[in-house]
Parts: C-alpha cells; structure tokens; sequence
C-alpha cells in the first residue's frame, strides 16, 4: 500500500494561506507538509477551524477571495497548481483531480438528471469527445461501479430522488468519471449514517485498489481514520501536530492533543449501570403512531412516510434512555411528538397522570414545564437577537418568576454549564458552537424539567467538545435527578450515556433493553448491522468488549 | 450598528439617502423659503422660468411653480410615508397571522390577498377615492389598502420560514405565549425584508398619488406635483416648465426612495452584503 517509490501524486510542501487582516489568526494553514503517492490513502484531522478544508480548496486553486497561498506549493502530480491558467486548471478539476463534498445534495444540480451531470463532467473532459451512445454507455457504467441498482433507470433520476447515500455515490461516479490520479474527499460521509458511511468508505477504498488512485480523506471522525487510512495528519489551528502511519498516530501518539482527541472519540464502552426500571414510571408512550403524507403533483399517489407505527416506550425516574437509528427511522420525529411540536395522528403521551395529547392551550403550557428539549444544531437554536441571559431567564418568566429573579438563576445556571456570568448580557453569535449548546441546555433546564429530550444534542460538535457537553450533561443528570430520552445516531455516544436503549428502524421499535444486553447480546439482525458499521472498530474497544486494547 | 456602517459605505444608498434628506430638507423649508402659500398668484400668467421672480416660472394662474413644487414636497412625502406604514401594518397583521397560524385562517387571508391583488391598484385607487370624498387622510388609507398585498405575502412567507426554525420552537417549549413568541422572536427576526420592501412601497404610493392627482382625483386643498402636472398638461407645448419641474421633482424622489431601499437591501440581506465584504 506504501508508495513511497513512485513519485507522489500530491506532494504539498511547506503550504501556508494567509487569511485576510483582521481574522482571528493571521495564517488559516502554517507550514504544512505531506505528500500522497499511488495507492495511498492520507487522512486530514482535525477539528473546526484547523484549516483541513482550506487545504482541500488550496489544492484545487478554490480558495475564497481575499485568501491566498503566502508561501510553500501545492502540486498535483508534479504540476504547481496555483501557476496554472485558467484552461489548465480546469483542465485538472475533475480530470487528474477530482474532488468530493460533504453535502451531496448541494454539490448536485437539482434541476439536471443525474446521468447528464455525470456525461457533463465526460463531454468538459475528454477529447476529442466521445460519441453520445459511448458516453451513455461510461455513463452507465460508472453508475453500476459505485454500486447503484439499476443504473438506466438512476441516469434518469433527479438528485431529489435519491436517498443521500446514492447521491454521494453519484458524486463519486461523477469524480471517478476521468479516472482520476487524486481523489480529493472532504468529509465526505459526515451527512451520512453509520451503515451507509460504512458502505461508501468501502467503495472509496475499493475504487482506490483498482485504479492506484492517491485518496486523501478529510475527516474529524478518528474512527473513521483508524478503518481506512494509511497515514495520518493532525492538523491544529493550521499547523501540524503529528504525522505519521495509522499505527503510529492512533497507537502510540506523540502529542498530547492527539492523545486527547483519541481519548475523546466515543468508545461505546458500555458501563455497568444501576437499574432504574424498578423507578417510579414517569412518562409513558403508548402506541404513537404518526404518517406523513408526501403529495407529488396531480396524476401521482401520495407518498406515505411512516414515521412512527405503534411506538410505546416507559421512562423511569432518573432515567436515561437512548433511541438510536439511521436517518428516516423516525427518532428525530418521536422526541418531537413527546414535545408536541409535532402532532402524533394516534397514541397518548403520558406525564404525571396527564395525557398530553388531551391538553390544550393554557393546560398543556403548565405542562410543558416538566418537559423540556435540546436540539442539534447550536446555531439554530438560539434567537440571534435574543440576548443569552434573557433566553435562558424567559422560561421561568413566563411562568410567573420576576425578572430579576430569573436572572439571577440564569447567570448562575450559566455559570453551572461552564460559561462565565457574564455570557448573559452577550449575543449568540458571540460564541462558539459548545458554548451555545451549553446555553441550550442552561435554557432547557431553567425550568428544572423532569425529563429532558435531547434530540442529536452533540452530533453537530466536534469530538473533544462533544465529550465535555455528554460529560456535562452527565452530572447536571444526576445532580437534577433528571430522566432523559437522548436521541442519536451514534451508537458509541448511547452506549457511554445511556441505562437502556431503544432501536427504532422505520418508526418502528426493533430492539429494546438495557445498554449492555443490547450491545454484547443484539437479538435482531438490524442491530448487529448497526453495531457492526460503527467506525473504528478495528482500533477502539468494540461495543461489548469491556476489557479493550487501547 | 453594523448594518449602520455598511450602509455609509454603500455608494448608490448613500446617495439615494442624501437626495431624500435633500427632499426632506426642501420639504420642511418649504413655508421658510416660500412663505406665501403656493395657491397664491404672484405674477403674470405664462411667466417663463426666471423672470418676475420666478426661478421656475409662473403657471397657468401666475402662481409660482417654484413654490408648489416644494410645498409639493410636503404633500407628497407625507402621502409616501404614511400610507406605506399603512400598507405595512395591514400587510404585516395579515402575513403574521396567516403565515403563523396557517390552515383554514391562512388560506381564507391568502385568497383575499390574491383578490386584492388582481384588481389592478390604480383602478381600485381611483374607485375608492371617487366613492369617499378625497382628502389628504382618505387618499393616505386608500393607498394604503391597495399596497398591503406585496408585504402580506413576504411577511407571510419570513413566518413560514422561521416558524419552524429550533429557536422558535424552543421558545415555545419554554412556555411563552404566542404574543411574545410572535413579537419577541419572530417579528424581529423578519423585520429587515419587510423594512425594504416597505421603504420601496413608499416610492410607489408617491407615484400613486401623483397619478390620482392628476386625473384631478387628489386633494382639492394640497399642492401637489400630480396636480399640477395635471394643471400644466394642456400648455405643455407652449409653457414646457409647469409640468416639467415637478415631474422631475417625482423622478428624484421616487428615485432617491429606490436607490435608498435597494441599498437598504443590500445590507440588510446578510447574503449580499457578504458578498459585497
């Protein structure tokens, strides 16, 4: 897999992008070097902000204005690409150097059928260009390598239709259209669940095998570095911490950054739990049953999404229960329902002897005290005109709490989440990601809840900020006597957090039971597959495996 | 505040906001600089512009068309201004109420909005001022009522959008009423289209105005560039500078309104305005 004999496909050297006066630092990436031969796949780590992507864009020229390379080359198969032209650089984009994203539905046009894009990028390339039954042909059969069924039908298709694991497929075909010598993949499976993540770093490697190609990763997940990396860099604020092979980096690391990143990547070690079923009941699902009816134009049926059928749970006093499942299975519109921010079309939600269901208006406000919710996304979840202080003092205000009251326990729950005092008299965009969902959970418990839905609460987070918020979340859990449903898509984040977990797939519940039976013993198959693509398995303890390695 | 210093920084804002405070300035200097009332007549018929006094010349009556074109002003400014808040209160109610409660009430408002819509304004302008007697307050509402659909629907469409946004969802679990969720968290988190939209209503009802002036359906008390348009229409080959001058007195206005809110757009739509940084 070594490629150290063949010249490299990618070789960056000493690469620093200075970033326009006035930003928070004066370099987005300082001196950094590595290189990529044939056959090699490298990975980019790092968390927000450490100029990963920046690298990505300076080694197809795409980087925004009013940032540019200060000094060091980039060159991609001996060519330095910031002194091509502009006809030689279009001639590399997509040609010897192909480049996917982490969002595939915006990297694709919505309105084109796949199949075109896929011949555009062909017809941009090749020349003299081939004739339209032979790129029909290339077409279909790039369609077919990635691994889509039915690929006349898929050529056909517009991005809408399809699921966000067979548009990061096409985008794949769409970079391997011109055989590429570097496939450049930002992120690539971020937007994507763990069994399709599994599946398209698998074809990523695969297309590597066949075709030499250099592959280099960008990534914030260790784990996924661990399953298909051959070598690794560490990227810090733009600089490099470490490189080195996967077996250096992730086994014996040098820097204590890297060890603490390590550290923070979820292990799904399970821990023996208390059981808290014996608890005093405190909210009962029973039997939600919800559908949402898609219309598609005039002369076509509706399409039904099912996205709760018969879903009945209980959640304990003091209780943590995680409900895991890939995207569509309905968990994200399950925790919404027991909000009632969705409206369920059959079932009753039970708290404290209330039916939710039944209560409206000024009734179901008195209840919603006991109930309280932290999204996924920070940055959506604040009102950027709102300051902090007031967001977290609003709650109890509408309840009766003065203004000054309110705002004296606003700082100080503020100040419990780790945040100064002062953060209250502060905007939103003031603050970085972990401290808004730290303002989040400040603003859900204000109200002091009984149970608290986090919905994804730390999947928009990177790993060592991640960890800090589960930590919190951890012991304000205990100190509040807080029972929790917390939602997520991360099997290694529900085994660290939760007392009992629930698998739903396709709004059903699959599997359910306590944390360590359903991760050592998994009756269902779906559940093993789940378990079995979480990434870096190979090098973190696996689910079920108490004693590990690392 | 930053939107503040982006828009001093915006060229065609910055000189539309000084044509309109020139307008402004001319508008409440107007009984400084022309103390005698605009309806009285100072000179000969026909005095050509510059003579007798007359920097813009006299009209058809020898009344100083200098005088009418900036107590014009007042008019017209007033007329702009007012029934565009007007039109933004209407539009603003029945977008937030259609686009925050949606189902039946959204689609009953919603079909009214088209109804108002499809009539052509200026016709159902003129039905409604020729039904009520025109006065300066009847002219403002009724503009108002035939400008309120455009911000119906883009209010109606920024609810829609941030209705379903997680802060506002938040706000709602958090126990909040629907006034201060609407007031507190919706409303000002839409108002930055809405004020652009409103600030180019104002240039359309200057024009509405001018045109009911005009067809000699405006208020038979105020001075304004419509009327005497209208006035100097039936000696333009002979007397060029009756309706001339204040046409050029709508163009400027109208225009320093429009270079004003597109500016205002810029750097109120994050989106441009990063574009522009």
């Amino acid at each position: 897999m070594s490629g150290a004999s063949d010249p490299a496909i990618l070789s960056v050297e000493s690469l620093s992008i200075a970033l326009p006066k006035g930003g928070d630092r004066p370099f987005a990436v300082e001196d950094v070097t590595f290189s990529i031969g044939r056959n090699e796949v490298v990975c980019l780590v790092g968390e927000s902000g450490s100029g990963k992507s920046m690298i990505a864009h300076a080694i197809l020229s795409l980087l925004p204005k009013g940032v540019g390379i200060s000094s060091g080359a980039v060159k991609v198969v001996g060519q330095d690409t910031a002194r091509l032209d502009r006809r030689a650089l279009r001639r590399l984009r997509g040609g010897e150097a192909a480049m996917i994203f982490q969002e595939p539905l915006s990297s694709l046009n919505p309105l084109k059928r796949v199949g075109e894009q896929i011949a555009e990028t062909i017809v941009t390339h090749q020349r003299p260009v081939p004739p339209a039954a032979e790129i029909d042909a290339r077409v279909q059969d790039l369609l077919g390598q990635v691994g889509l069924p039915n690929p006349p039908l898929l050529a056909r298709s517009f991005p809408f239709e399809l699921s966000g694991g067979q548009r990061q497929r096409v985008m794949i075909a769409m970079a391997m259209a011109n055989r590429p010598a570097l496939l450049i993949a930002d992120e690539p499976t971020t937007a994507l669940d763990v069994t399709t993540q599994r599946q398209i770093l698998r074809l990523i490697d695969e297309l590597r095998r066949e075709r030499g190609m250099g592959v280099l990763l960008i990534t914030h997940d260790f784990g996924v570095v661990a399953d298909v990396a051959d070598r690794v860099v560490v990227l810090r604020h733009g600089k490099v911490v470490e490189h080195g092979t996967v077996e250096q980096v992730l086994r014996h690391p040098r820097e204590a950054y890297t060890r603490e990143l390590i550290d923070a990547v979820p292990k799904a070690q399970v821990r023996s739990r208390e059981d808290k079923s014996g608890a005093e009941a405190l909210l009962r699902v029973e039997d939600l049953r919800k559908t949402f009816v898609v219309r598609r134009g005039w002369f076509r049926p509706p399409r039904e999404v099912v996205a709760a059928d018969g879903v009945s749970l209980t959640l304990h006093e003091g209780e943590t229960l995680a409900v895991v499942g890939e995207s569509g299975s309905g968990k994200s519109t399950l925790g919404r329902m027991i909000m009632r921010l969705t409206e369920p079309d059959s079932g009753a939600i039970r708290l404290g002897g209330q039916d939710l269901r039944q209560l409206r208006g000024e009734a179901l406000r008195q209840a919603r005290r006991g109930l309280q919710i932290v999204f996924q996304d920070p940055f959506a979840s604040l009102d950027p005109r709102q300051k902090v202080g007031d967001a977290v003092a609003r709650g109890p205000m509408a309840y009766g709490t003065s203004r000054a009251e309110a705002m004296e326990q606003a700082r100080a729950l503020l100040a419990r989440v780790g945040l100064t005092p002062a953060a209250a008299d502060r905007y939103p965009h003031e603050f970085s990601g972990g401290q808004r969902q730290r303002i989040c959970i400040a603003r859900a418990l204000a109200l002091k809840p009984r149970v608290l839905v986090a919905d994804e609460a730390v999947s928009a987070l990177d790993v060592s900020v991640q960890a800090q918020v589960l930590a919190l979340l951890a012991e304000l859990r205990r100190e509040m006597r807080l029972a929790m449903i917390f939602i997520t898509h991360d099997l290694r984040i529900a085994a660290e957090i939760a007392d009992r977990v629930i698998v739903l797939q396709k709004g059903r519940i699959v599997e359910e039971g306590p944390t360590a039976e359903v991760f050592n013993r998994p009756r269902e198959a779906y559940t093993r597959e789940l378990l079995e693509a979480i990434p870096g398995r190979r090098f973190f303890d696996q689910p079920g495996i108490v004693e590990g390695v690392a | 505040m930053d939107a503040v210093r982006a828009f001093l920084r915006h060229p065609s804002g910055m000189a539309g906001l000084v044509l309109l405070l020139a307008v402004v300035a001319l508008a409440l200097l107007a009984p400084v600089l022309f103390p005698v009332s605009p309806w009285e007549m100072v000179g000969a018929p026909f005095t050509p512009p510059g003579e007798d006094g007359m920097w813009l010349g006299g009209d058809t009556l020898g009344r100083d068309v200098a005088a009418g074109v900036a107590h014009g002003a007042r008019v017209s400014l007033v007329i702009g201004i007012a029934s565009a808040f007007a039109a933004m209160v209407i539009g603003v109610v029945i977008g937030a109420i259609s686009g925050y409660f949606g189902g039946a009430v959204d689609l009953v408002l919603m079909r009214v909005t088209e109804l108002f819509q499809t009539v052509p304004a200026f016709i159902l302008a003129i039905l409604l001022v020729a039904t009520f007697s025109p006065t300066l307050t009847t002219i403002i509402l009724t503009l108002g009522a035939v400008s309120w659909p455009p911000l119906a629907r883009l209010t109606r469409a920024e609810f829609l959008r941030l209705r379903k946004r997680e802060f506002v969802e938040a706000a709602l679990c958090q126990g909040e009423g629907t006034a201060r969720i609407v007031l507190g968290h919706i409303l000002p988190n839409a108002i930055s289209p809405i004020l652009v939209v409103t600030s180019l209503t104002v240039a359309t009802a200057i024009l509405l105005e001018s045109a009911l002036s005009f067809m000699g359906l405006g208020d038979p008390n105020q001075m304004s560039w419509g009327f005497m348009i209208g006035a100097g229409r039936t000696v333009i080959r002979n007397a060029w500078w009756m309706s001339v001058f204040p046409g050029v007195a709508i163009l400027l206005t109208v225009l320093a309104i429009n270079l004003f809110g597109e500016g205002l757009s810029d750097v109120l739509n994050p989106r441009v305005s990063r574009r522009r940084a």
